[in-house]
């Protein structure tokens, strides 16, 4: 076994958002609240939801499994990492973390990315619970693009949550408004139903969002009749697919630039005001 | 650049130089009708520190010692004035003043208690950069030091008060800083903890660092203190050894009532003779103490004895002034 002395040397950046990972995941284990958002909701939710396409034809099965493990990773990574800022205040432990010569925005990636693998246990949960307690056949397809599209998708939840943590902490109303907004998050991405299946209004907001693509790439992974719902009609699977993630990576660098310029507001905040919340 | 930068602080032998520090808060109130109010946390405050010294400020609480340790760590930035720490400037060289100074503040919270003391020291120094083989050796000295060692795979929220402390005073230590900044690093500990984070502390002026402290305890600040500043209402009113502070009181003496009985009206109507400069009163349920810093020496005691005539009094005792009695004639004039 490799000594941790012995490892090869990080940069300093990856080095601090892996300590963040790692902490926030000795804390998940100390934890065992984890249990209620990452097992018994997704074990209730594909109940519920394979009860009510009882009977249905066509992937309505996989399509309920896939919205709640969606819905799951948007919860969990989304909001958690929304609240990662909060999460230093409430531990008491947000001045030290400020005072280091860190940058806030590493700290709270690493946070982001641990809550985006606990999101993936969300995921995984809702499919063993589909698969080995409703026998649901998933079939998914393209396995090794679905696993490519999770990870992607998982990342670009993180981003958004990092736009979230910043504008929570600037100012209170975007915590409040992210709250009530929730429901029609999940709507609007495509974790509950295809987006060709809302109003055409809707479009533009729902593709302005990075997972809103990564929701249509994991559904074209997994079922060859959802072609006719992707954005990408037409196109062959594959190509979709790859559109698909290519336009949510963009959209993706776009929440990390967005998410930078945020930071930099919040550390200027917090040393001209010496608060972090608005008051 | 930066060599050079550490050069200059080194050659002028200070480690901290303030000149006239100024912090003004913006409050906003009220959700409906808004109102913003300004609040001086910090005005006008000036003093160097010099390498090696163990810098004191004491102060009542809001006297601005936590937003004086804040400008100076660079988590605040000051409305006018300059600072330099080490060599480098509090709003331009931000990094450089993080990594090379400690931060010690007091109280519980500031650790992440549900993981052990080795996890909460490895996480700050990855914040701090410290290279993972260094990293590693230090925590381990660390732990040694501060006597921690055998409960450091201990979840922290198992530790008593007096350890926390200690893991805290670690975790400021972690990063091997020239200059510690250590705010109230005694408050709400027993004596006996609270004397051996002195005897910490002590060992580390030792070893070469540079402390600034904040307490409420004079005889704290007596006891470790090269020199004291004296904060009041975001001012400096006075900055001296614990000697040359006590010398503002030379001049007078200090008159300790102990009884039983004495009532707040009682000790406002010390504050109205002429000749009396402060008055504390610790009017405890069993046993009460009067201190009256007075020039006029024992010519007060008939006058105490007439204005307690109706309270016991078990003892009067004429005392030289301490440093708390140049701190309490300093805070309150």
């Amino acid at each position: 076994m490799k000594a941790e002395g012995d490892m090869p040397k990080m940069p300093q950046a990856l080095k601090v958002v892996y300590s963040a990972f790692r902490m926030a995941m000795l804390h998940w284990i100390a934890d065992p609240q984890w249990v209620i958002p990452n097992i018994i909701a997704p074990f209730v939710f594909t109940t519920v939801a394979l009860t009510l396409f009882k009977g249905s034809t066509g992937p309505f099965g996989l399509y309920a499994i896939l919205g709640g493990g969606i819905m799951g990773m948007w919860g969990n990574t989304l909001y958690s990492s929304g609240f990662a800022i909060e999460f230093e205040k409430w531990q008491g432990t947000l001045e030290e973390v400020m005072a280091a010569p860190s940058k806030l925005i590493l700290v709270i990636a690493g946070r982001s990315a641990s809550n985006a693998v606990f999101g993936l246990t969300n995921m995984a949960a809702v499919l063993l619970i589909a698969v080995l307690g409703f026998r649901v056949p998933l079939g998914i397809e393209n396995p090794l693009l679905f696993i490519v599209a999770l990870i992607l998708t998982l990342l670009s939840l993180s981003a958004l949550g990092l736009i979230f943590a910043s504008a929570f902490v600037l100012s209170r109303s975007a915590q409040a408004l992210t709250n009530g907004l929730e429901t029609p998050l999940y709507i609007i991405s495509g974790s509950m139903f295809p987006v060709a299946l809302l109003p055409f209004w809707i479009h533009p907001a729902a593709y302005i969002l990075g997972p809103t693509w990564g929701v249509d790439a994991i559904r074209l992974t997994a079922s060859q009749e959802y072609a006719s719902q992707t954005f990408w009609t037409g196109m062959g699977t594959n190509l979709a697919i790859i559109l698909d993630l290519a336009v949510m990576v963009l959209i993706t660098l776009a929440y990390v630039v967005i998410a930078t310029v945020l930071f930099k507001m919040v550390e200027k905040r917090a040393r001209i005001q010496g608060t972090l919340v608005e008051a | 650049m930066i060599k050079q930068r550490a050069q200059h602080g080194h050659a002028t032998g200070k480690a901290i130089i303030a000149e006239h520090l100024c912090k003004v808060f913006n409050i906003t109130k009220g959700t409906l009708r808004r109102t913003k109010t300004q609040v001086v946390a910090v005005k006008d405050v000036s003093f160097e520190v010099d390498y090696g010294e163990l810098f004191g400020v004491v102060g009542p609480n809001g006297a601005g010692k936590t937003t004086t340790i804040k400008l100076l760590t660079t988590m605040l930035i000051p409305t006018s004035g300059r600072a330099t720490v080490l060599g480098y400037d509090i709003q331009r060289d931000v990094t450089k003043i993080r990594e090379r100074i400690g931060i010690v503040l007091g109280g519980e919270r500031g650790l992440y208690t549900r993981v052990s003391a080795i996890d909460n020291l490895r996480y700050f120094a990855d914040l701090y950069g410290v290279p993972a083989d260094v990293r590693d050796k230090r925590i381990k000295e660390l732990l040694q030091f501060m006597g921690l060692s055998e409960r450091a795979r201990d979840r922290v929220e198992t530790y008593s008060k007096g350890m926390k402390q200690r893991l805290h005073l670690a975790r400021g230590l972690i990063n091997d800083p020239d200059l510690i900044f250590m705010d109230e690093p005694t408050i709400g500990l027993d004596p006996e903890i609270a004397r051996e984070t002195r005897k910490m502390i002590k060992e580390l002026v030792e070893k070469g660092k540079t402390i600034l402290l904040t307490t409420h305890y004079m005889f704290e600040a007596e006891e470790l203190c090269k020199r004291v500043a004296i904060i009041r209402s975001g001012e400096i009113v006075a900055l001296d050894t614990p000697s040359g502070l006590k010398k503002y009181v030379m001049d007078t003496s200090v008159v300790e009532v102990e009884g039983f009985g004495i009532t707040e009206k009682e000790v406002a109507r010390f504050k109205e003779i002429s000749d009396v400069l402060s008055v504390s009163a610790d009017l405890g349920e069993n046993k009460q103490i009067l201190k009256i810093q007075t020039s006029k020496g024992s010519e007060i005691i008939s006058e105490v004895q007439e204005i307690l005539k109706n309270s016991r009094i078990y003892d009067i005792k004429i005392k030289e002034p301490t440093l708390e009695d140049a701190y309490l004639r300093l805070v309150e004039s």
